[in-house]
């Protein structure tokens, strides 16, 4: 079963390729530079994703102490942080060309530097604590208060004057060409695919990490 | 008309090339590691005849 989500993943990450590269058209004011959107926007949807997972098993490790969500928070957390830094590395790299900048100090860039190092730091948390019945109970608390920064992050750009642009996809008003939604849309599932497959690897990785130790 | 910077492009898909496959080769060697080594743990438990431990669903182990 993991091996054909491995293999569906693989297929639609070659397939969101083939879009953002090949099949998508040059956009007009940025030039062709503007195909990061197809990596950096899927890669920021899956950071996202992870850390309201994160959020939710964190919830039900503390009601109910059952370690599969505990296991669960820990494995979506090191995927989301994964993600969110490849969203900082593939911004930075747009910024340049676009904005003459590899980094600027504005709201959104400011605010999701924070989430990468909170849940960095939920990381070492889990790696600092030998109790770990304590370490995930902390964890969880952790979980659950950096997920407050999620939306922090997303309306940055609305509620702060930002140089990074505002979401395109809902927006009101002029929308993007329909090849372009399609290229984004086949690269947001398949970012979505391969959350899922790091995600159940890990979680299994982890498993396997408890019952050695047991 | 702007420049095209296809570097910029190849830099940033390559730099998510590297490192989303590097993860995902750290996930399927430690996985595996890991079987292998709960293998030889079976075995060496079914040699001696001890029961085999589980990973709970609830509940952690005491530490």
């Amino acid at each position: 079963m993991r091996t054909l989500l491995g293999g569906v993943t693989l297929a639609g990450l070659v397939g969101g390729l083939v879009m953002g590269l090949g099949i998508a058209p040059r956009e007009m004011t940025q030039g062709n530079v503007q195909r990061i959107m197809y990596l950096h926007v899927p890669s920021v949807w899956v950071a996202y994703l992870a850390f309201a997972v994160v959020l939710v098993a964190s919830i039900v490790y503390l009601v109910r102490r059952a370690e599969a969500a505990d296991r669960l928070a820990h494995a979506s957390a090191e995927v989301g942080v994964l993600f969110t830094g490849l969203t900082i590395a593939t911004g930075s790299i747009w910024g340049k060309p676009t904005w003459g900048t590899w980094w600027t100090w504005d709201a959104r860039l400011t605010t999701v530097s924070i989430l990468f190092v909170m849940y960095l730091g939920y990381l070492l948390l889990r790696g600092m604590i030998d109790d770990r019945e304590r370490g995930a109970r902390f964890a969880a608390v952790l979980g659950i208060v950096a997920a407050f920064n999620i939306p922090l992050v997303h309306f940055s750009v609305l509620w702060w004057r930002t140089l990074h642009q505002p979401p395109s996809l809902m927006k009101p008003g002029p929308t993007m060409p329909g090849i372009i939604v399609a290229a984004l849309l086949v690269n947001f599932a398949a970012f979505t695919l391969l959350y899922v497959y790091f995600v159940s690897r890990r979680t299994r990785v982890l498993r396997l990490e408890a019952e050695a130790e047991a | 008309m702007t420049a095209d910077n296809w570097s910029f492009v190849f830099a940033a898909y390559g730099l998510a090339a590297v490192v989303l496959a590097t993860y995902w080769r750290f996930l399927v060697r430690r996985e595996k590691e890991l079987d292998d080594a709960s293998v030889v743990r079976r075995q060496m438990r079914q040699e001696s005849g001890r029961p085999e431990p589980q990973a709970r669903a609830s509940g952690h182990p005491s530490s």
